[in-house]
């Protein structure tokens, strides 16, 4: 007799023993499993709505990847990237160097839920997590292998994780914070509650379908199917955060959630804000960053903490405004920094500039008169006039250029501890720097080691300590940067 | 003759978008911070009065010094026109 899924399925993912030869604390202690330490008691209810069998889960993935694997034969032939939109591909550029070997964090991340999560159907979930964040850490890999013919910094998806360059800095500040420094309870509230419930879908969700939009099939499937994934194992957050608030730790809840929060919003406000709003092609822009933040977001991140009774984070005035301005702050920033990028960035041009105005109403009064004279010093002096002058300053939390100034209003702040001076973008950051000073005070940022003589202050040396190598790989004007000469021999005199 | 020392400040125009580190000798006036800080903006050509405050929003004497001013490395100042 077989038996029926439903009459095994429970006791063999529900396998919590009672250990009678060590303490349970020694199994799990809560150094890495998590705070508060409860007794297995207290995680017996632990539930999701997937409960996905391994048998489930492989003929799942198989699938999955038959159908990605049958779209990239399809479409990878000769003449399909050359006729993507220059802006799109640089896009791509910018996601695959910044994701793709954090997914591989992603991993360390899940296989520490997997050991040292508190119920065996969470450490199930985990197992399948871990092997969902190595095939996204595969699949971007393998698309960006097969681009390099097309454009040789299609390198950096495997690179840049492994340079100083400044957004990579950044984001593994965020994703060693957030996956690999955390134990198993906090891992599951900032990694699958936060971050995967609330902001991937803006990432694999909305951008699938700007792909679509600009013919990038492939990216557009593999997006799409990665999200998937992403939306199976992120049930892991909602039954730890239940058991942590049933339990007496609503403060601790509460803070992970603001925390990650806010630096989530951070890096995706740098990373997907710029990327909606200004390499998009523009027939392909239906909806502004802004617009899908409200509704891919926000609405989903209030759902999911008034199910808890939580509060929105302190901070939420200031988060609501910045979606106004933050990001375009930042394009400004990364144009005036594009030689220290690894792709190009976009000036936006006049249509641009009218559908941002249409989108965000005081775009062109705040950030026009910029732009006008970035194109003005251009024409008049040249392209190395419209480079920044100066360095900028950089957040000791979140490790970005303090960009995120609106025009007339400063939001950044300091802090001296133990003679030591530390500077932020803003208060959520340096609140966070507080709340945890032991973790983040010894970090020194880019600026910190220049002005420390540790690192070159000059740019040529710069780029050769951010592992760049100028000009081939350094970013350019997206549009009056456009040649042929990356793909080409470098001349000789 | 003790050599005035530098400091590094963080400094932020209101019509800009960006902090800057700005490398100075201290016996530099406010005055004069706040004039290297708009030539490396983008709006240079923009003439007129400034209004130099520190990070708690006093307002900053153009004629002292940045250290009579009470600046040191590491403090961050706004410069607003007019």
């Amino acid at each position: 007799m077989t038996l029926r899924r439903d009459d095994w399925l429970d006791v063999a993912r529900k396998v919590n023993w009672t250990y009678r030869y060590v303490d349970e604390r020694e199994v799990f202690p809560e150094g890495v499993s998590g705070t508060p330490w409860l007794p297995q008691e207290a995680w017996k209810e632990w539930n999701e709505v997937y409960r996905t069998t391994y048998r489930e889960y492989v003929r799942n993935q198989r699938a999955k990847d038959d159908a990605l694997m049958g779209a990239r034969s399809a479409l990878s032939k000769v003449g399909i990237l050359e006729q993507l939109e220059p802006g799109w591909v640089q896009l791509v550029k910018f996601h695959q160097g910044t994701f793709a070997l954090s997914e591989y964090a992603a991993v360390v991340a899940e296989q520490r839920m997997a050991r040292f999560g508190r119920d065996s159907a969470w450490r199930t979930m985990s197992t399948l997590g871990a092997l969902d964040e190595t095939r996204h850490g595969q699949i971007p890999l393998l698309m960006g292998h097969d681009m390099l013919p097309f454009d040789g910094n299609f390198d950096w998806t495997h690179k840049a994780y492994h340079t100083n360059e400044w957004v990579i800095i950044a984001a593994r500040h965020l994703f060693d914070d957030m996956f690999l420094a955390a134990n198993a309870v906090d891992l599951a509230i900032q990694l699958n509650f936060v971050l995967e419930t609330g902001f991937t879908n803006i990432q694999f969700m909305a951008m699938a379908a700007m792909a679509d939009g600009a013919s990038h099939h492939l990216f557009e499937k593999a997006l799409a199917s990665i999200q998937t994934d992403e939306a199976r194992h992120a049930q892991i957050g909602h039954p730890v955060l239940r058991t942590l608030i049933e339990n007496g730790d609503r403060e601790h809840a509460q803070y992970l959630v603001d925390k990650m929060w806010w630096r989530c919003w951070r890096l995706f406000l740098a990373l997907t804000g710029s990327a909606m709003d200004y390499h998009v092609p523009l027939s392909v822009r239906r909806r502004s960053f802004k617009e899908f933040m409200d509704e891919w977001v926000v609405d989903q991140f209030m759902k999911n903490i008034a199910e808890f009774s939580l509060e929105r984070p302190w901070f939420w005035d200031l988060f609501i405004e910045e979606l106004d301005y933050a990001h375009h702050s930042f394009q400004l920033g990364l144009y005036a920094y594009r030689t220290t990028l690894w792709f190009d960035v976009a000036m936006p041009d006049e249509q641009e500039r009218r559908w941002l105005n249409e989108k965000y109403p005081s775009w062109n009064e705040t950030y026009g008169p910029t732009w006008d004279a970035l194109e003005h010093r251009w024409q008049d002096e040249g392209e190395g006039s419209t480079l920044a002058y100066a360095l900028p300053v950089v957040c000791n939390l979140c490790q970005l250029p303090t960009l995120f100034v609106k025009p007339g209003k400063n939001t950044a702040c300091t802090r001296e501890v133990g003679g030591r001076k530390y500077v932020f973008c803003s208060e959520p950051c340096r609140w966070i720097f507080e709340k945890e000073f032991s973790r983040f005070a010894g970090h020194s940022s880019v600026v910190d080691r220049i002005v420390a003589g540790a690192t070159p202050g000059n740019l040529p040396d710069l780029h050769q300590w951010m592992g760049l190598q100028a000009p081939m790989e350094t970013g350019k004007d997206l549009r009056r940067g456009l040649d042929r000469w990356r793909l080409e021999p470098v001349p000789k005199v | 003759m003790k050599m005035p020392e530098v400091v590094h400040l963080f400094g932020f125009m209101s019509d800009d978008f960006l902090g800057r580190v700005v490398f100075t000798p201290s016996d530099q006036t406010i005055g004069r911070l706040a004039e290297q800080l708009v030539s490396w903006g983008w709006h240079p050509e923009v003439r007129g009065r400034y209004r130099v405050t520190n990070e708690a929003g006093n307002v900053l004497d153009p004629q002292l010094t940045i250290a009579q001013a009470g600046l040191s490395s590491g403090d961050l100042f706004t410069v607003d026109r007019g």
